[in-house]
């Protein structure tokens, strides 16, 4: 026998109880709200600063900046802000590229000898990663521009220390406390051409690193490939650059006649070195610290595996711990790269004319602030977004394949 | 050919009252179709178990029944009250029906006793004192009422999913869900939830048990459904599945777990 | 944990010589590198000590000890700042206790023994902190400090034994750390104003808590549940409007207590936000999942001294014309919208590493959402995230610094205080550096540990 139900309810449930309706409601009203807040606080910084008497406008981008930058000698005070800003991103750019680079080699070499076998060597790499990794970064900065350069052992600039190599008479180091000169390359001719002889170089060391694959793939002989590649494209460099007679030249640092500015090679500013000096060795505790991680991540048995194997210690890291390593490794790592570039704001604190020390010197000289700090903010947010979107399209492609 | 086989092979007739009803029920992932046109009478106190192999929908459908899945076509009705998208309604279902997972999904930060209590103090409001009494007839009931004050990190498998059990129990449900309790188990803790799963059937429990264990079909199940790429295949008593499975797909299945 | 296994054998023990061979000299790489090192290490050593014991000009610090600690705070008021060390180190104590008994507590219920940690593993592992106020106090030369440090470690101590009360008062235990807590924060800022609010907030949360509304018939249970906060509320500010005694506000804070109740007042603040922060992020509707995404892929995208100058520039414009907020309570706005992002992130982590089984169990069961949230979701996602969330108040705790770049002073702004004088102008520049390094080092290395060790030790599991 069959019994048939009666169920309570055949039609739609009443509104406030359907999940449907309360879903989309609830987004509604979410929405809504957060956009009035939104809109009040907008319509309130409007009034305000009309009311202020200050533009509400972007226009102040195309005004003269009416202060100069310090070290920068090809920018006046009537250059336009825009121009301004310009040189702020380029700085930033400078200093966080310079940073990264200092960070990461640094970062790589401390986070494995945390791992040496060697007493001293892990223990000094532990102190040095638990030291700077519990300061603020603005002291190790403030430590580096004041210590290190303002107040610190070097001479002032006119009195400039000079280092030169043994027997011969070039400066190849200008040290003082606010500027260092560090040997410089100039052209002389034959650029163009040299540069020609590199690229056909560099098309030969890929197709060697191509062949040397594919002998190893047909016959098993070690291919070598790297010794090969970068052999031949330093080759090619080499021999283009005796041929053609020299195209590049190094050009020494010397200080100019009245010895307040270095006039020959690559002048650094104190600004510029404390900032990345500082960054350099703060990220690079954290980076240490990441290194030392994924390492130690990787399973023990992965390790057992390769031994049983026969592989050699070189091939069980090249093949199996560091590719693991490296996975686990890669994240973290674009987030330090990320904080290190956030991190160049606070150039300030070392007259450091990157964009924020610009736009804060900006806003004091009576341009308008909100404004201002959108820009800084935007672009900023260019910045990160951009290191983000690399840190997911390089995730994406180290991604083990799972079910 | 007993007429033994062709009793109950019909997924749509249940034996007495209508507890459960599903009526030409849909569902999908994406693309994917993982229940198609399913139609099924639970009767009250009914055994059903569901067999068959992975992927085939078996978990899909019982999890649709409690709403942790939501079907796309179709009708679904719990002891008269239709599944749909009102809070209310399902509200009331998952009060009426318990389930037990196959990872046992305990709550490892409260004791074995808060565990089973939980839900009774905060959902049928019931003061502490009768939960506490409630929850420990329930877990003398699944013969385990010396561990009430461990926590679950410190049971076996077993004890575990019988405190799972005990927990579902507790809200005094019309109908148990089995989503394959024995799988994650070790071989010999599996006997120990199945004599409680058996006394459950025999005590005139409604289950529904999605399962490899033939032997627990055998001994209590009313009818056995065997799934198969979201339809039910094959409909009948354990019996029936031994000795006289019809259907290609059934004899494939079964030569290779039995 | 009993030892039933047979333990293997010990390695046979090295001679000093041995271990020389085995740890530093194993072989030609290994050798030259140790001989440089020890060189390297031999020379910043002596440089150092030369540097601390003979030319080092400490009495920049020394004499300028209490502008490092407390800043500009009016002098005649310090007594208030003495009541509040005593004040929270009574809170930290009863925290701590009660937070070892509900271990304490946990434990006899599974039926497992309970460890104690001692006090000689308690003070190895705060030897940076216990060093550097050794060093302070040694320094300041009178002995005011020596008294009041000493003062809020007894009462402490005091604190700590609350663990032997019995379970029930729990609760209690929190209640008294909180309230203690704010009233070490108002004995210094005050009461005016709207310091009725937050201690309001913690009463109203434990009349909730305290009161047994379970026992009561349903008509009076939903009274009393209701109407047990706002009353509480109701008399804490009645209260407050009696006691409006003016105190020294945050703007008068700076040195090292601006540096520890700024990051402290942000991480309360940025808490609760973060969370919802986090919820909203993962929740299934789009709407709210989107915005929460946004607002926190934009906090992430620019420094945190771009947020500061919003506070000092922005804020003031967006509100209506008239509101007057000072440039702390801007600091703070902004490091709170800055943190809650982080913090949102933490907890999502945590959310998402709890399997989705506990939330279908709970579903399962009838329970709903909010029911589901705080009973089970929550206390386990949250537990899991203490250690970062540790990691970020030490982050913000070093963040603090940037202050010095509004123009406000804490512990690193002070130096330009102390070098604006005659006798400091030009010296003593790396003297001062080096003391604000160390003292930040102290202490957020010490909270780093324990924060290592927490992790170490939820990682094990419930038991």
């Amino acid at each position: 026998m069959v019994t048939t139900t009666t169920s309570k309810t055949h039609s739609r449930p009443p509104f406030w109880r359907d999940l449907r309706v309360l879903r989309v409601v609830g987004q509604f009203v979410a929405i809504i709200l957060v956009g009035l807040v939104l809109w009040w606080l907008f319509t309130n910084l409007v009034d305000n600063l009309n009311r202020a008497g200050i533009r509400t406008d972007f226009g102040f981008l195309t005004q003269p900046t009416q202060f100069t930058v310090p070290y920068f000698n090809t920018f006046n005070a009537r250059n336009p802000v825009w121009q301004m800003v310009l040189v702020g991103v380029k700085n930033t750019f400078l200093a966080g590229s310079v940073g990264i680079i200092i960070a990461s080699v640094l970062g790589l070499v401390v986070g494995i000898l945390r791992l040496s076998n060697n007493w001293l060597a892990a223990r000094l790499a532990t102190v040095f990663v638990e030291f700077f990794r519990n300061i603020p970064p603005l002291v190790v900065i403030v430590f580096f521009g004041s210590a290190v350069f303002t107040f610190g052992p070097l001479p002032i600039l006119s009195e400039a220390l000079e280092l030169r190599l043994p027997g011969s008479s070039d400066t190849f180091l200008l040290l003082s406390n606010d500027r260092w000169g560090i040997p410089g390359f100039t052209s002389r001719g034959n650029v163009p051409a040299y540069l020609g002889i590199l690229v056909v170089g560099l098309v030969i060391s890929v197709l060697l690193w191509i062949w040397r694959t594919r002998v190893n793939l047909s016959t098993g002989e070690p291919h070598h490939r790297v010794l090969w590649s970068l052999g031949a494209l330093l080759a090619f460099a080499g021999l283009g650059y005796l041929v053609l007679g020299g195209p590049f030249g190094v050009e020494w640092p010397s200080l100019s006649e009245n010895r307040r500015l270095i006039v020959s090679g690559f002048a650094m500013n104190w600004g510029f070195m404390a900032l990345t000096g500082a960054l350099g060795l703060y990220t690079a505790s954290h980076i240490a610290e990441i290194v030392r991680g994924s390492i130690q991540a990787v399973p023990k048995g992965q390790t057992e595996a390769s031994s049983a194997l026969a592989l050699s210690a070189f091939q069980r890291y090249r093949f199996v711990v560091l590719p693991q390593a490296l996975r686990i490794a890669v994240p973290p790592v674009i987030n330090q790269y990320l904080n290190l570039v956030k991190n160049t704001s606070l150039g300030l604190a070392v007259a450091y004319a990157e964009l924020t020390a610009l736009t804060q010197t900006s806003i004091a000289n009576g341009r308008p602030a909100v404004q201002s700090i959108v820009v800084m903010m935007a672009i900023y947010l260019a910045f990160s977004l951009t290191i983000s979107l690399a840190l997911n399209v390089v995730n994406r492609r180290l991604q083990l394949v799972t079910r | 050919m007993t007429s033994e086989s062709t009793i109950f092979a019909d997924a749509t007739q249940a034996k007495g009252e209508t507890i459960i009803e599903c009526i030409d029920v849909d569902k999908f992932f994406g693309d994917f179709q993982a229940l198609k046109d399913i139609n099924l009478k639970v009767g009250r106190q009914e055994v059903i178990v569901v067999i068959g192999p992975s992927g085939s929908g078996k978990s899909t459908l019982i999890r649709c029944i409690n709403r942790l899945e939501k079907h796309d076509r179709g009708t679904i009705i719990v002891d008269g009250i239709e599944l749909s998208d009102d809070v209310r309604n399902i509200q009331e279902i998952r009060r009426e029906t318990g389930m037990v997972f196959q990872q046992f999904n305990l709550f490892p930060h409260l004791t074995v006793i808060d565990n089973v209590t939980l839900a009774p103090r905060q959902v049928r409001r019931l003061p502490k004192k009768q939960a506490d009494e409630l929850a420990m007839e329930m877990l003398e009931r699944v013969k385990i009422p010396e561990q009430a004050h461990k926590f679950p990190g410190q049971l076996s498998g077993g004890q575990q999913q019988r405190v799972a059990i005990a927990r579902s129990l507790a809200m005094r449900p019309k109908v148990m869900l089995f989503d394959e309790p024995t799988s994650a188990l070790d071989p010999e803790m599996i006997k120990e939830v199945l004599d409680v799963m058996v006394e459950l059937a025999t005590g005139g429990m409604t289950m529904i048990v999605v399962t490899h264990e033939m032997g627990f079909a055998r001994a209590v199940a009313d009818r056995v459904l065997f799934m198969a790429d979201g339809e039910v295949v094959e409909v009948g008593t354990p019996l029936h599945f031994f000795e006289n499975p019809q259907e290609d797909r059934t004899k494939l299945f079964l030569s290779q777990i039995l | 944990m009993t030892a039933t296994a047979e333990r293997a054998p010990a390695p046979p023990k090295l001679s000093p010589l041995g271990w020389l061979r085995k740890r530093l000299f194993q072989n030609v790489g290994s050798a030259v590198l140790s001989v440089t090192l020890i060189v390297i290490l031999l020379y910043v050593v002596y440089r150092s000590l030369v540097f601390v014991v003979i030319n080092g000009q400490w009495e920049a610090i020394s004499r300028n000890l209490t502008l490092f600690m407390v800043g500009t705070f009016p002098r005649d008021q310090v007594w208030r700042l003495a009541a509040q060390a005593l004040m929270l180190g009574l809170a930290f104590g009863i925290g701590v206790g009660t937070a070892s008994g509900t271990a304490r507590d946990k434990a006899k219920q599974a039926g497992l023994a309970y460890e104690p940690p001692l006090l000689a593993g308690t003070l190895k592992r705060f030897w940076s902190l216990i060093a550097f106020v050794l060093v302070l106090l040694t320094l300041a030369g009178t002995a005011g400090p020596w008294l009041v440090v000493g003062g809020a470690v007894l009462v402490g101590y005091i604190g700590w034994h609350s663990w032997r009360l019995p379970p029930s008062m729990r609760t209690l235990g929190w209640l008294l750390t909180a309230l203690l807590f704010l009233a070490g924060f108002q004995v210094v800022s005050g009461t005016e104003g709207l310091a009725w609010l937050p201690v309001a907030l913690v009463l109203a949360a434990a009349s909730r808590l305290l009161v047994p509304v379970e026992r009561l018939e349903t008509p009076l249970r939903q009274l009393v549940s209701l109407g047990a906060p706002l009353v509480a509320a109701g008399v804490v500010y009645g209260i407050y409007q009696v006691i409006a005694a003016p105190g020294v506000g945050w703007d008068d804070w700076s040195g090292m207590i601006l540096t520890l109740w700024w990051s402290a007042i942000v991480i309360v603040l940025a808490f609760p936000t973060g969370l919802m922060l986090a919820l909203a992020r993962r929740s299934t509707l789009p709407a709210l999942r989107y915005l929460a995404t946004t607002y926190i892929e934009l906090i992430r995208g620019v420094p945190l001294i771009t947020l500061l100058f919003m506070g000092q520039f922005m804020l003031g414009f967006m509100l209506p014309a008239g509101t007057v907020f000072s440039s702390i309570t801007r600091s703070i706005a902004a490091g709170t919208l800055f943190t809650a992002a982080y913090v949102a992130e933490i907890v999502r982590g945590g959310l998402q590493s709890l399997p989705p089984g506990q939330m279908e169990a709970g579903q399962a069961l009838g329970m709903g959402i909010p029911a589901i949230m705080r009973r089970i979701v929550l206390p386990q996602a949250l537990r899991a995230v203490i250690p970062a969330m540790v990691g970020q108040f030490i982050s913000l705790f070093k963040d603090s610094s940037l202050l010095f770049i509004i123009g406000a002073t804490e512990f690193l702004g002070v130096r330009d205080l102390v070098h604006a004088q005659a006798d400091f102008r030009v010296s003593a520049h790396a003297e001062t550096l080096v003391f604000v390094a160390v003292g930040y080092w102290a202490i957020a290395f010490s909270m780093s540990r324990e924060s290592q060790r927490l992790e170490r030790r939820l990682g094990v599991g419930e038991t």
